[in-house]
């Protein structure tokens, strides 16, 4: 029945691990109760069951230290999983309790020179700041040929309420350069909707552009009586601002003027840093009929997460077709 | 038996309270501990792994800023990356094993009776999934999901008799809104879900498809009096299944997440590999991103490419290959088993394959580009007459004609003494390369890691016959043994590698300890998170590799081969 084959026929001779396996197993089947009928009736799984428990095969101690060192293994991968469960710890994204001062970066992701914004420049240049869901406009702001002009300090008056702030001017070289929230204080439009109108399209031809560059007669003659020579204008339903007093409303429907971004240059390293905000907050904060009085709710997480030590600065689009 | 240990004290109370002998579990015989007869075990680690890790991310996913909370959940949530990609990587393990599961079954003929149901909800559970993969690719909502849904919508509107089906899928979801695409895609999941109820219980129910040599005809099932003599489910399929589970799991979150350090993959490869998000479709770059169907749906878009046609094309694409899948259990209706008794069905079964990788490839390549009906015919032509001549001439022979089996190679070498040493010095290599490859990713570390690691991979597989591929035991002599007698040199044999399989226990508890370690120093968010996710990848694996071992030491016994 139970036959030991050899191979290489006669030249195979017992190996020590066969020798004493046979041993082992001869002594087994004498002295551990090994039963014939169960044999027979079982089969060879009978017999490798015997053999294994029996033998130095697999007796109850080895299998006990293998399943030690499975389980070892397995606890320790538990012990690996454990820094994983910060996965369910929410990460604190309202926690930004304060402006942070990020410095301005240009598209290939290093600090944007300040000489090298181009002066009433018709492209949209965006920036996020405080959170990533703010959008900023960043404008060099010049007179009608093209020159940079000096942004004086003024005062801005919030018209729904009559509250009073004082803008603090523009930066730079020139002290031309100023940043307004690109998202219109009435109903929240964003570019390209509201964006710049440079000197060279507040003309009457662009009565009759097509949209977003569309301006109202009433656009045009509030710049003129406040001799702006440029405009922020929201196409959607027609509110102007005027960039170079702090984003004072020219023309309604808006009753509240865009919030400034801070900046400041350093003149050294010709780098801009936006470091905070001021006037009213972000829209919609105030939308409600009561305006934010306090810029920081702008910091709110539902604005997205902070931008941290730098922002890019995104030139968005040309929304002028000539 | 009046002394047993504490742990087999354990086991039974589990056992007994659990009442797992009375369950309609089905008893495995010794010749299925092989991993093509659990390919529905990996389906099923796939599925359950991609449901964990979806619950975790359904914690943190805004379906009303889409692009937005997928950019958070990679950037800002401790791990989130992590288990974001490994939740993507497990859905195409899931589609990829599914359709291997399926095929597979195919062949054997396992659709017949008396399992044409578990073959209808099993085909039924591919369609759901292949929906729920693409509205979970539809929720990350960068540029490439934003274009398919855009394609799949204009696909369904173009048949005016379904656009009403366009606002119950989607909703809002061109203005940003994915709210209904998250609930269709959490509720088509569940469906499968309830699904797999039933098809593990019949599948319990029914057996696993025994053995042709076992059951040449349909019905092939094992009496009640044959099942009694089989391994009960609990412990040792309970044991082999959670090896395959671990390890396919293992795959799942370490693949992906060493993929997230390759950058700047070569286009053809990007919609296959690149766990990242492409840039939203606002954005001024998403111009420059050629837009891709995710992989799974290739084919079908080709298709459409076809024909202006769209009913035609539905027809072509979805309609007559799921009609013909979910019909075949009653179209070949003969009791014959074998591919070569079926030669139609196994013919077209093979045409099957072959469009579908053939045309996914093809739309990879030329995506959008019209096909005339002559390049078509072209295309598709050739593989029709191939498989259709080879079906027709290839011989079939009766089994018990003589067949040897000639051994790729010679297993046994491996397991000397020598050769057990040469693996603990590759496998002390393989950490450090692990280690370097981990502290600093490059194409250098990994042109290091890579080679010693499919060593590695390629010892362990010799060594660990039954761990992935199960090994005849003994040599060619001994495996025609249609007689009772045992081989004396089959037992020590067999013993030797076991004793070599308890050494590898051992170096990989070692080494995930090792591992284990560092995951607790790699930094929570960012890039080197991903890194945590390669540990925790390979954790699993050796985890899988060591319940494996395990396995094949205790439970393996010398006369079991594979049939
Ligand atoms: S939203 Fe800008 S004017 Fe109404």
């Amino acid at each position: 029945m139970l036959s030991f084959h050899s191979k290489k026929g006669d030249k195979k001779v017992l190996s020590p691990d066969e020798f004493h396996f046979i041993r082992e197993l001869t002594f087994a089947i004498r002295n551990k109760g090994f039963d014939p009928k169960e044999f027979v009736k079982k089969g060879d799984s009978y017999l490798f069951n015997f053999a294994e428990k029996n033998t130095s095969g697999i007796d109850e101690k080895r299998r006990n230290f293998l399943k030690a060192m499975v389980i070892g293994v397995g606890v320790v991968t538990v012990a690996g999983i454990i820094p994983g469960l910060r996965v369910l710890v929410p990460p604190n994204v309202s926690a930004v309790s304060s402006f942070p001062k990020s410095v301005l970066l240009n598209s290939s992701g290093s600090p944007l020179k300040a000489s090298s914004i181009s002066v009433n420049s018709p492209i949209i240049m965006l920036f996020n700041y405080p959170l990533s869901g703010e959008p900023n406009f960043l404008l060099n702001l010049g007179d009608s040929s093209g020159k940079p002009v000096e942004v004086p300090s003024s005062t801005v008056t919030v018209p729904q309420t009559g509250d009073k702030y004082t803008f603090p001017g523009g930066v730079g070289p020139n002290k031309s350069i100023v940043a307004y929230s690109a998202i219109c204080q009435h109903l929240g439009c964003k570019p390209p909707f509201i964006h710049f109108y440079p000197p060279k399209y507040l003309t009457p031809a662009q009565l009759t552009a097509p949209e977003p560059d569309t301006l109202t007669a009433e656009a045009l003659a509030s710049a003129k009586s406040a001799k702006a020579p440029a405009i922020i204008h929201c196409d959607c339903h027609g509110s102007t601002y005027d960039p170079y007093h702090g984003a004072q409303p020219l023309t309604g429907p808006t009753v509240r003027p865009l919030p400034t971004v801070l900046l400041e240059w350093d003149s050294s390293t010709d780098y801009l840093y936006a470091l905070g905000s001021l006037g009213v907050g972000i829209y919609p904060e105030g939308a409600n009929g009561v305006p934010s009085k306090n810029p920081t709710v702008d910091l709110s997480s539902n604005f997205g997460s902070s931008v941290g030590d730098k922002t890019e600065v995104k030139e968005a689009e040309n929304p002028f077709s000539s | 038996m009046s002394k047993e240990s504490l742990s087999s004290r354990v086991s039974n109370w589990f056992k007994d309270r659990l009442g797992l002998d009375d369950l309609p579990l089905f008893k495995t015989p010794d010749y299925m501990f092989h991993v093509n007869e659990w390919l529905g075990a990996l389906v099923a680690g796939a599925f359950f792994y991609t449901v964990i890790s979806g619950l975790i991310l359904l914690l943190y996913y805004n379906p009303e800023a889409g692009y937005d909370a997928t950019e958070t959940i990679i950037n800002t949530v401790p791990y989130g990356s992590v288990f974001l990609y490994s939740h993507l990587y497990g859905s195409y393990a899931m589609i990829i094993l599914a359709y291997i599961h399926m095929f597979r079954n195919y062949f054997t003929g396992a659709y017949k009776k008396p399992r044409e149901l578990l073959w209808i909800f099993g085909v039924l559970m591919l369609v759901l999934t292949l929906g729920a993969s693409f509205l979970g690719y539809s929720l990350i909502g960068d540029v490439l999901a934003t274009s398919a849904v855009d394609v799949g919508a204009g696909i369904i509107s173009s048949v005016p008799q379904l656009s009403f089906l366009l606002p119950i899928l989607f909703g809002n979801y061109d203005s940003g809104d994915f709210t209904r695409v998250l609930a269709w895609h959490i509720i088509l999941v569940a469906l499968i879900g309830f699904l797999f109820v039933f098809h593990l219980l019949m599948a319990e129910r029914y057996g696993m498809m025994p053995s042709r040599k076992v059951k040449p005809k349909a019905p092939a099932v094992y009496t009640k009096e044959e099942d009694q003599k089989f391994n009960p489910w609990w412990p040792r399929n309970f044991v082999y299944m959670m090896s395959l589970i671990f390890l396919t799991w293992g795959f799942i979150i370490a693949i992906p997440n060493a993929l997230a350090y390759l950058n700047g993959l070569p286009q053809e490869l990007d919609p296959f590999l690149n766990p990242k998000p492409a840039p939203p479709p606002s954005s001024p770059l998403a111009a420059q991103v050629t837009t891709y169907p995710p992989w799974f749906f290739l084919f079908v878009y080709k298709i459409a490419d076809f024909t202006s046609d769209v009913v035609l094309f539905l027809l072509i694409g979805v309609i007559i290959p799921l009609v013909y899948l979910l019909l075949v259990p009653f179209i070949d209706r003969t009791d014959e088993l074998h591919p070569l008794k079926r030669r139609v069905f196994t013919g077209i079964g093979i045409l099957m394959i072959t469009y579908l990788v053939q045309t996914s490839i093809w739309g990879d390549i030329q995506p959008g580009i019209q096909v005339s009906v002559a390049e078509q015919v072209l295309a598709y032509l050739p593989p029709a007459i191939i498989v259709a001549i080879g079906m027709a001439f290839l011989p079939y022979r009766e089994k018990g004609s003589t067949r040897t089996k000639v051994p790729m190679f010679k297993k046994a070498q491996f397991s000397s003494p020598i050769a057990v040493l040469l693996f603990m010095i590759l496998a002390m290599l393989m950490a450090g390369a692990a280690t370097l490859f981990l502290a600093s990713p490059s194409p250098l570390s990994a042109a290091i890691f890579l080679p010693i690691l499919s060593l590695f991979v390629f010892y362990a597989k010799a060594l660990t016959p039954v761990a992935i591929k199960a090994m005849p035991q003994g040599d060619s002599s001994a495996s025609d043994s249609t007689s009772e007698t045992i081989n004396s040199t089959d037992v020590i044999k067999l013993e030797r590698k076991k004793r070599i399989a308890t050494y590898m226990i051992g170096v990989l508890l070692i080494m995930s300890a090792i591992i284990a370690a560092d995951m607790w120093t790699i930094p929570s968010t960012g890039f080197e998170s991903n890194m945590w996710g390669i540990d925790l990848g390979l954790l699993f694996i050796m985890l899988g590799e060591a319940i494996s071992l395990y396995h094949y030491v205790v439970y393996k016994k010398p006369n079991e081969s594979y049939e």
